[in-house]
């Protein structure tokens, strides 16, 4: 499957927080897109088309915002696309957007993703508006549990991923969630919410928005010339599966392994733990971080624990994981994929500021959806060919 | 194709979000509730509603250039409502225009209480008519009326600025029963669990499955199993819950993944009964318990728990 080289141009966030009431919906995403733009150093009228992403409508109770968020998204006259894949859209957003331009079909392509979870009630809105909903964490307990059965991670795992991606957080100026008390003690006192996690191993609910802008060859080769570092993405893959079947097993998805196989295929990875600098992942419960290190062949079976308790994962260590602070510490749910990937390419870029992983050439931005039913994610690089291919 | 089905069922979501408004909505809310129509400057248009950027361009607009319109306008289209439903702002036939407000030069939609479709033109002269306890909504005028004049002008001025807005979402569906899962309805009220095997991989799912998604094999009446009304919880969840809306549970609550006997089926996040959330644990032995035409839950049944380190797995 050949097709043109894409680049990442512009990164755009916006602050996110519990409650944004100091901005309408469209003023959120357009300064998550203005901030992109001034990154990419482009204007509206640069923009040949652009990809909208967000969670369920019953969120916020706007349905088709796709067509409500043209106006301020700069669509008129314009290819407008909405992509829908559960917690993942985010990342999926990006990577539709990156396909415009890889196809040759758009020149340059703006990708917006948001939610505003504090226009409603996440719980009632995952419930599908009955009483008695699990929410996500709900859920996704029993996985965990069966993760730190059949790994024999010691309890303290879940606990210290939690703390590493507080800590990382205080280094992010757009994080949500600042707890510049944070300890293992902390965490582990913090109330039980679905057994075996706690308060402080879960998600934030926030408002926010991010934004990146795509380009084809030309335009990555020219920002570089202007001194402006492209992330170069080297391959995207999105993969899903039924929820539930008898033997389905959503701690190692199928569709984790074979999104994660393409993936480093197109890139031309065979050593993920060696060949990648960083990852961004999507761990909205603590447990996540040592599950998808291990579904995405990172850690071996059984090990990703140990690369959390060893340190490696840390934002010093040998493998840094969740540098921006992660899902733990800011989740607008629709956006959150594109965070994922919008900061792992900010890592290549070298643009991460206090929280940039010295030397990263290489990242792995990543998100999950649903019943971790949806898979969507992609590896960027400094340069186009940074094995020597 | 749509599927075969067994009737229909009626559903009502509801729930009450909040809107914030941001700097340009905002200060046109504040205006209604203060009986005033505000538009912004677009270089030389003025548009009405408001934005708080150039649709056209996408330039953020300067969101101080805020001019009052109207409050008379003329309508450039509209349609008639003979018959409103309850969503509607009047209780009477009415018509919905686009009404270009005098010193603007793009068009509100509002409602035009005309009395009649006789009385409606494009071209004619509409003015609003202001409710009396207004909020700082759209719905503060409470539609327009035939002529030049407002009518229930007051001094009423609003005390601080409207920021956010109500939205009290409310949406009926009618949703189509599909006949596997009437006929596991059926089931139910006679007390059968039933499942439905796979002629391809032979997995059993639960009796309303509609297909095997692995095999993406239909399932039919013909592919109908009785299973036994016993089974081992495998894995669970406790909900502290949150409250919300429509919220139905206040106290800690556990859904347990149980692995039916004598098949492979594990149905998921199901209720028990006379099992503290305190004594929840994988390998517990349970029996169906039925409650009024379904399941109402699962209830330890005094033997041994199973012992096996692969039980917890079994999520699905």
């Amino acid at each position: 499957m050949s097709h043109q080289p894409c680049a990442v141009v512009g990164v755009g966030q916006t602050h996110h927080k519990t409650r944004r009431w100091d901005v309408s919906l469209g003023g959120l995403v357009r300064e998550a897109a203005t901030r992109a733009l001034e990154d990419a150093q482009m204007d509206w009228s640069d923009i040949d088309a652009v990809v909208l992403g967000k969670a369920p409508d019953l969120f916020e109770g706007v349905m088709k915002p796709e067509l409500y968020l043209t106006d301020a998204l700069g669509a008129h006259g314009k290819p407008m696309f909405r992509v829908h894949t559960a917690g993942s859209v985010g990342a999926t957003t990006g990577i539709v957007a990156a396909h415009h331009v890889e196809t040759g079909r758009h020149k340059r392509v703006l990708a917006v993703a948001y939610q505003k979870q504090s226009e409603g009630n996440a719980q009632f809105a995952l419930g599908s508006g009955r009483g008695g909903s699990l929410g996500a964490g709900g859920a996704f307990a029993p996985y965990m549990r069966s993760y730190i059965a059949r790994s024999g991670s010691p309890l303290d795992i879940g606990p210290m991923v939690a703390v590493k991606d507080r800590l990382n957080a205080l280094k992010n100026p757009y994080a949500h969630l600042k707890l510049t008390d944070i300890s293992l003690e902390k965490v582990k006192e913090s109330p039980m919410m679905w057994e075996p996690v706690r308060y402080l191993e879960s998600c934030p609910s926030s408002d926010g928005a991010c934004a990146v802008v795509l380009t084809d060859e030309e335009g990555g080769k020219a920002a570089a010339a202007a001194g402006r570092a492209p992330a170069w993405i080297l391959g995207t893959a999105v993969r899903s599966e039924p929820s539930t079947f008898p033997g389905r097993d959503p701690v190692t998805p199928q569709g984790a392994f074979d999104c994660a196989d393409d993936l480093y295929r197109q890139a031309g990875i065979t050593n993920p733990r060696e060949q990648l600098d960083c990852a961004e992942l999507y761990v909205p419960f603590s447990w996540y971080e040592p599950m998808w290190l291990e579904a995405h062949r990172i850690a071996e079976k059984g090990r990703g624990w140990k690369m959390v308790e060893s340190g490696e994962t840390a934002l010093d260590g040998d493998f840094p994981v969740n540098m921006s602070g992660g899902v733990l510490s800011s989740n607008p749910i629709g956006a959150s994929g594109l965070l994922r990937l919008a900061e792992a390419a900010l890592q290549v870029r070298g643009m991460a500021g206090e929280h940039q992983v010295d030397g990263a050439k290489v990242a792995l931005g990543q998100a999950y959806g649903a019943a971790a039913q949806y898979f969507s994610m992609w590896v960027v690089a400094s340069s186009l060919d940074p094995f020597g291919r | 194709m749509t599927a075969p089905s067994a009737g229909t069922v009626e559903m009502t979501i509801r729930f009450p979000y909040k809107r914030s408004l941001g700097p340009v909505i905002g200060a046109f809310m504040t205006g209604l509730a203060g009986q005033q129509i505000l538009g912004i400057r677009n270089g030389s248009e003025v548009m009405c509603p408001p934005l708080e950027w150039d649709p056209k361009t996408g330039k953020e607009l300067d969101h101080g250039a805020l001019v009052e319109v109207g409050p008379a306008g003329t309508v450039v289209s509209w349609t008639w409502v003979p018959k409103p439903s309850a969503q509607h702002p009047l209780d009477k036939p009415f018509a919905l225009a686009l009404i270009r407000l005098d010193g603007a030069d793009t068009a509100l939609t509002h409602a035009v209480d005309a009395g009649s479709i006789d009385a409606m033109s494009t071209g004619m002269r509409v003015a609003p008519r202001w409710k009396a306890e207004r909020q700082g909504h759209i719905t503060d005028i409470e539609a327009f009326v035939p002529g030049e004049d407002p009518q229930g002008l007051d001094d009423s001025r609003p005390e601080e600025p409207v920021t956010m807005m109500p939205y009290n979402a409310e949406i009926p569906y009618t949703l189509p029963i599909a006949v596997n899962t009437a006929r596991n309805a059926v089931a139910l009220k006679e007390k059968r669990l039933i499942g439905l095997r796979c002629p391809v991989c032979s997995r059993t799912y639960a009796g309303e499955r509609g297909f095997c998604p692995i095999d993406t094999t239909a399932l039919t009446a013909e592919h109908e199993v009785q299973l036994p009304q016993t089974g081992t919880l495998t894995n669970y969840t406790i909900i502290t819950p949150v409250q919300y809306p429509g919220q139905t549970e206040t106290e800690p609550f556990a859904r347990c993944m149980i692995l039916v006997d004598d098949s492979d089926l594990v149905i998921g996040y199901q209720p028990v009964i006379d099992l503290p959330v305190e004594q929840v644990r994988v390998g517990v032995r349970v029996k169906l318990v039925w409650g009024d035409g379904d399941i109402e839950g699962w209830q330890p049944t005094g033997e041994p728990d199973v012992d096996d380190p692969d039980l917890v797995n079994r999520i699905y």
